[in-house]
C-alpha cells in the first residue's frame, strides 16, 4: 500500500486512461471525485491511494443547437450546461442539487433522480452517447450524437447509477428538449386535516405540475409549515397553460381545505432549486438523510409511518415527499451527534425492515458507514458483482463504495 | 476494409443442422416431460414456421416450445443447456434484422401463450405484462382508463411487448415519448442457467434493466415486464403538409426541430410511398406531391393550438404548397393507418422490399436523403422513403424481385451505400430495428474493437457460453473476444 495518498486531475480521456492503467497495474486504488455534492452517498472506499478528480475535464465538446444535442466532458458542472442550454431555449431535466458544483459525470454516476422526471423523463433517457475509461485504461465509446440508436447494448445507460465502479465517465452526450417558457411556484401551508386530500388533489391535477412536494420541516425551503406541513408546487409551460393550471391548482387546494396559496413568478426556479438542494442538505454530524421510492399513492403514508417510528426513537424527522413520482426524503437528526449515533443503527434496521430499498443520500455522522446506505441488496447482487469483476477485476475503482460492498 | 452485408431475404444459406436422431428424440422427450406435448413442436412442417422473421430465413430449429409460465421457461433453459442447444426467444417474428431467426438448430421459445396482463396498477400508471402480449392490445386494454402504452412501432398490431423490449423498439411517437427503454420499469428474467431474477429501475445497483432492453435476447429471457402507462393527451391535432420536392420537406423538418419545436410525431413519405398508400388504403394523402409530412402534436389544448400556427409558418417558409388539418378522429386514424401500413402497400410496386434503418443527426436529414436517392439511382433500384423524420431515422424501402439475382445484388449494394452514407454523416447503423444477424458485421463500422469488447464483457456475465441467441449483434470476428485482462 502507498503510504501517501495523492490527488490527480487529468485533463483528457487519454490522461485518465494512462493514470488508471498505471494505478491498476500498481495495485493502487482510486476514488473518482466530481464536485463532491453527493459525497453523502455510498460507503467510504476500503482503501484510498489516488483521488482522481474530474476538475480538469471540463467544457462543452459539441453543441449542435439545431439538432437538439449537446456533449460535455465529465467534469463540466450541471450549472454550466443548464445555463448554456437556457440561452438556446433548451434544457435537460438534471435537477441536480447544488448544480453550481455538481458535475455531469458525478450526477450520472450517482444515478441522480430529479423531481421533474415524471413530466420530462429521467436523465438516463436523455443520454445518447458516452465515453468511459475502464480501470485497465480502455477508452470505450457507446452510442453517438443521434437521438435514436439501437446498435448494440445500451452501455451508456448501464454506467448511469454505477457509482463510478465500472469506469470513469469522461464524456456524456445528451439530447435536449425545448425549455418551457414560463414557470410559477406555489407555496401553501397545510391546516390540520388537509394533508392527504391536498396530496391526492395534486397527484390528480389535469395539468400535471412539473413538480409537487409535501414538505414538513426543512427551513431552507420556501414557505412556512402549517399544522401538517406545506406544499410546494412548480408549474411550467406556456402563459396560457399556466393560467389554466393556476386556476385548477387553486381550486383543487381549496377543495382540500387549504385556504391560502402564495405565488412566486420571479424566482420560481430558484425556489424549486432550494427544494432540490434540500434533498442532500445535512446538519453536519447531526443528521442522516434517507431517500426511498414507494409508488406515488403510497408515498405520504410511508413518510408518516417513518415519522411515527422516529418519534419512538426520540429522533427528529423532516420530510420531502415528491407527490408526482412517489419518492420520500427523510432527514433524521438529533441536536446531539452522540445521541444520534446511539439510535441511528437501530432505526436503520427498523427502517429497512419495512422499506428495504431505502438509501442514504446525505449526512456526515461517523456511523454512516455502518448503515445500509444502499438499502438491502437485491437478489441480483451476485450478477452485479460479476459485472464489476468483468469491468474492474482488480477492484481499482471506488472499491467497496457501492451496493453490497462492490 | 469494412465487411459488407451479404444477406437479404431468402438469400441466406438455410442451415439445416443435422443432430443425431437419438439426441433429437431425447430433447423432445425431456421437453414434453417438462411442458406437455401440446407445448412442444418438432415436426418439420411446424418448425418451418419459426425459421424466419420479417427479414430473412434462418435454419430449422431443433424444437419450438410454447411455455405458459416463467417456470416453463426456466425448465426449457435447463434442458437446452443439458442438450447443448442454443435458445432463440421469439415474439411475433416481425423483426427486420434476423434477430429472432434460429441459425444453427436450437430451441425457439415462442411467447404466444404468455400474452396476458398480469397486474394493472391504475393509480400509479403502471402495468405488469407477459412478454407475448401484443403491443396494441395493451393500449386497447387500458384506453377506458384514459391511459395508453406509448411505444408504437408500425408492427404494433401484431408485435409483442417482449419483442419490443428485445429490440428497444421505437415508432412514430417516440419523437416525443422516447423508445421502449423509456417505458420499462422493471423486468423478470430467466438467465442462461434457468434461474429467475428481477430488475427495477428504482432499485440501487447497476441498471440491469437498461442492459437488457435492446439486448435482442442475448443476455437472458424476459418473462414479464413492468411498463409505464401514460395519460391519453387531452388534445390531438394531425396535419399533412405537401411539398414539390423531398429536399424542401426535409429542410422543413430540420427547421421545425431547430426552432425548438418537438411535435409528438413528425413523419415523412415520398411520392413512391404516398402513391402506394393511396392505391391501397385511400388514406387521404395528396398524390401529386413529391413528399408529404405527417405531423402530429398532442398534449394540452393551449399548447397544441399554439403550435399549429408556428409549425404551419415553418413548413410554408420551407416551400410547403399545401397544408391540411385532419378535422376528426376518424380522419386522423385513417392517416395514421395509411402511414403504419405503408411498407405493406409497396407490394403493388414490387414483389419484395428491403427496409434499411439508419439514423443521422437531424440537421443532416437533407444530405442523408440525397445520398439515399443517389445510391438507388446508381444501382437502378426503386426506393420509397417513409420514416421518422423528426428523429433523423430513415427507412428507405428498396423494391426488388428476389427471383432476379441482379436485383438482389443491386439492393445489397444500395443498402450498403446508404448505411455507409449515414455513418459518414455521423449517424448510426440502426435507429430502432436492431442489429440481429443482418447488421452484425456492420457493427465494426461504428464501434472500435475496444468498444465491442466492452459490450462483450456484459454478455460474458450473463451468457458466458453463448447459448442465448448466438450469432447476433456481435460481428463474427468478435465471437470470443479476450476481454478479461490477464
Amino acid at each position: 500500500m502507498n503510504a501517501v495518498q495523492r490527488r490527480e486531475a487529468p485533463s483528457s480521456a487519454q490522461a485518465v486512461a494512462e493514470l488508471l492503467a498505471s494505478c491498476d497495474r500498481a495495485g493502487e486504488q482510486v476514488q473518482v471525485a466530481g464536485g463532491g455534492t453527493l459525497s453523502g452517498m455510498g460507503y467510504p472506499p476500503e482503501r484510498l491511494d489516488v483521488t482522481l478528480s474530474t476538475a480538469a475535464l471540463t467544457g462543452i465538446v459539441a453543441n449542435e443547437r439545431a439538432d437538439l444535442v449537446i456533449a460535455a466532458q465529465g467534469g463540466t458542472t450541471i450549472r454550466d450546461i443548464v445555463n448554456l442550454l437556457a440561452t438556446q431555449s433548451q434544457f435537460v431535466p438534471f435537477d441536480a442539487p447544488r448544480a453550481q458544483y455538481a458535475t455531469v459525470g458525478g450526477t450520472l454516476a450517482a444515478g441522480w433522480l430529479g423531481p421533474r422526471r415524471h413530466r420530462y423523463g429521467r436523465v438516463r433517457d436523455y443520454l445518447i452517447g458516452s465515453t468511459i475509461v475502464l480501470a485497465d485504461g480502455t477508452i470505450a465509446k457507446a452510442g453517438g450524437m443521434v437521438v435514436k440508436n439501437v446498435a448494440g447494448y445500451d452501455m451508456s445507460r448501464l454506467y448511469v447509477g454505477s457509482f463510478g465502479t465500472l469506469g470513469v465517465l469522461v464524456q456524456a452526450n445528451f439530447k435536449t428538449i425545448p425549455r418551457p417558457p414560463h414557470a410559477r411556484l406555489f407555496l401553501a401551508p397545510l391546516p390540520e386535516g388537509t394533508r392527504d386530500r391536498a396530496c391526492g388533489q395534486l397527484a390528480a391535477l389535469r395539468v400535471a405540475p412539473a413538480a409537487a412536494f409535501w414538505v414538513d420541516g426543512f427551513n431552507a425551503i420556501d414557505g412556512e409549515d402549517g399544522d401538517e406541513g406545506r406544499v410546494v408546487v412548480l408549474l411550467e409551460g406556456s402563459d396560457a397553460l399556466l393560467e389554466r393550471a393556476t386556476l385548477e391548482l387553486r381550486s383543487a387546494l381549496g377543495r382540500a381545505g387549504v385556504p391560502q396559496t402564495h405565488v412566486i413568478d420571479a424566482g420560481a426556479h430558484e425556489g424549486f432549486e432550494r427544494v432540490v438542494d434540500a434533498y442532500i442538505a445535512c446538519l453536519g454530524e447531526r443528521s442522516v438523510t434517507y431517500r426511498l421510492y414507494p409508488p406515488p399513492d403510497a408515498a405520504t403514508g410511508s413518510a408518516l409511518r417513518l415519522h411515527e417510528a422516529l418519534r419512538e426513537f426520540g429522533l427528529r424527522g423532516e420530510t420531502i415527499v415528491d407527490v408526482m413520482n412517489g419518492d420520500v426524503v427523510l432527514r433524521v437528526s438529533d441536536l446531539d451527534p452522540h445521541a444520534l449515533g446511539a439510535k441511528i443503527e437501530q432505526f436503520d434496521d427498523a427502517l429497512h425492515a419495512v422499506e428495504p430499498a431505502a438509501q442514504v443520500v446525505a449526512g456526515e455522522h461517523p456511523n454512516r458507514p455502518y448503515l445500509r446506505v444502499w438499502g438491502v441488496p437485491p437478489a441480483s447482487i451476485e450478477r452485479m458483482r460479476e459485472l464489476k469483476t468483468r469491468f474492474d477485476p482488480n477492484r481499482t475503482l471506488n472499491p467497496g463504495c457501492f451496493i453490497g460492498g462492490i | 476494409m469494412p465487411r459488407k452485408n451479404t444477406a437479404l431475404p431468402n438469400h441466406s444459406a438455410a442451415v439445416i443442422v443435422k443432430r443425431p436422431p437419438k439426441a433429437m428424440a431425447m430433447l423432445r422427450e425431456r421437453l414434453v416431460e417438462a411442458l406437455g406435448s401440446d407445448a412442444v413442436k418438432t415436426a418439420p412442417e411446424d418448425l418451418a414456421v419459426y425459421a424466419f422473421d420479417a427479414y430473412t430465413d434462418g435454419g430449422l430449429p431443433s424444437a419450438v416450445v410454447l411455455p405458459s409460465s416463467t417456470r416453463d421457461v426456466s425448465a426449457i433453459v435447463k434442458i437446452a443447456r443439458d442438450c447443448g442447444e442454443p435458445i432463440v426467444a421469439r415474439g411475433a417474428g416481425t423483426g427486420l434484422c434476423g434477430g429472432a431467426v434460429p441459425l444453427e438448430g436450437g430451441i425457439v421459445v415462442s411467447f404466444a401463450r404468455m400474452n396476458r396482463v398480469i397486474e394493472l396498477d391504475e393509480r400509479n400508471r403502471r402495468v405488469r405484462v407477459q412478454p407475448g402480449l401484443i403491443n396494441l392490445a395493451l393500449s386497447r386494454e387500458v384506453a377506458n382508463l384514459g391511459l395508453f402504452y406509448a411505444p408504437d412501432p408500425s408492427s404494433q398490431q401484431i408485435s409483442t411487448i417482449g419483442g419490443n423490449i428485445a429490440t428497444n423498439a421505437g415508432g412514430p411517437h417516440c419523437l416525443s415519448y422516447g423508445t421502449t427503454i423509456n417505458h420499462v420499469l422493471g423486468l423478470e428474467i430467466v438467465d442462461a442457467v434457468g434461474e429467475v431474477f428481477e430488475t427495477s429501475i428504482d432499485a440501487a445497483g447497476y441498471d440491469l434493466t437498461a442492459a437488457f432492453v435492446g439486448s435482442e435476447g442475448t443476455l437472458g429471457i424476459v418473462t414479464s415486464a413492468w411498463v409505464r402507462l401514460m395519460a391519453l393527451p387531452e388534445s390531438v391535432r394531425v396535419w399533412v403538409a405537401a411539398f414539390d420536392d423531398i429536399e424542401s420537406a426535409s429542410e422543413a423538418v430540420s427547421a421545425i426541430i431547430a426552432a425548438g419545436i418537438l411535435p409528438t410525431a413528425l413523419e415523412m413519405m415520398d411520392a413512391v410511398i404516398t402513391h402506394a398508400v393511396e392505391a391501397a388504403f385511400h388514406a387521404g394523402y395528396p398524390t401529386d406531391a413529391a413528399a408529404v409530412l405527417l405531423i402530429e402534436n398532442a398534449g394540452f389544448h393551449e399548447d397544441v393550438e399554439a403550435s399549429e400556427s408556428e409549425i404551419h409558418a415553418l413548413v410554408s417558409a420551407n416551400g410547403a404548397r399545401s397544408w391540411r388539418s385532419a378535422r376528426t378522429k376518424a380522419e386522423r386514424d385513417v392517416l395514421w393507418a395509411g402511414r403504419k401500413s405503408a411498407a405493406g402497400a409497396t407490394g403493388r410496386i414490387a414483389p419484395n422490399y428491403y427496409t434499411q434503418d439508419v439514423c443521422v443527426p437531424r440537421s443532416r436529414l437533407p444530405r442523408a436523403l440525397h445520398a439515399v436517392g443517389d445510391a438507388a439511382r446508381e444501382n437502378g433500384i426503386t426506393v420509397g422513403n417513409v420514416f421518422h423524420a423528426g428523429d433523423g431515422n430513415l427507412h428507405p424501402l428498396l423494391m426488388y424481385d428476389k427471383r432476379d439475382r441482379k436485383q438482389v445484388a443491386a439492393v445489397i449494394e444500395t443498402g450498403n451505400q446508404i448505411l455507409q452514407s449515414a455513418i459518414d454523416l455521423g449517424g448510426t447503423i440502426s435507429g430502432e430495428h436492431g442489429i440481429g444477424w443482418e447488421k452484425r458485421e456492420a457493427m465494426t463500422r461504428v464501434y472500435s474493437t475496444a468498444d465491442l469488447a466492452v459490450m462483450a464483457r456484459v454478455r460474458d456475465v450473463f451468457d458466458p457460453i453463448r447459448m442465448l441467441n448466438p450469432e447476433k449483434i456481435f460481428p463474427a470476428g468478435a465471437r470470443c473476444p479476450e476481454v478479461i485482462p490477464s
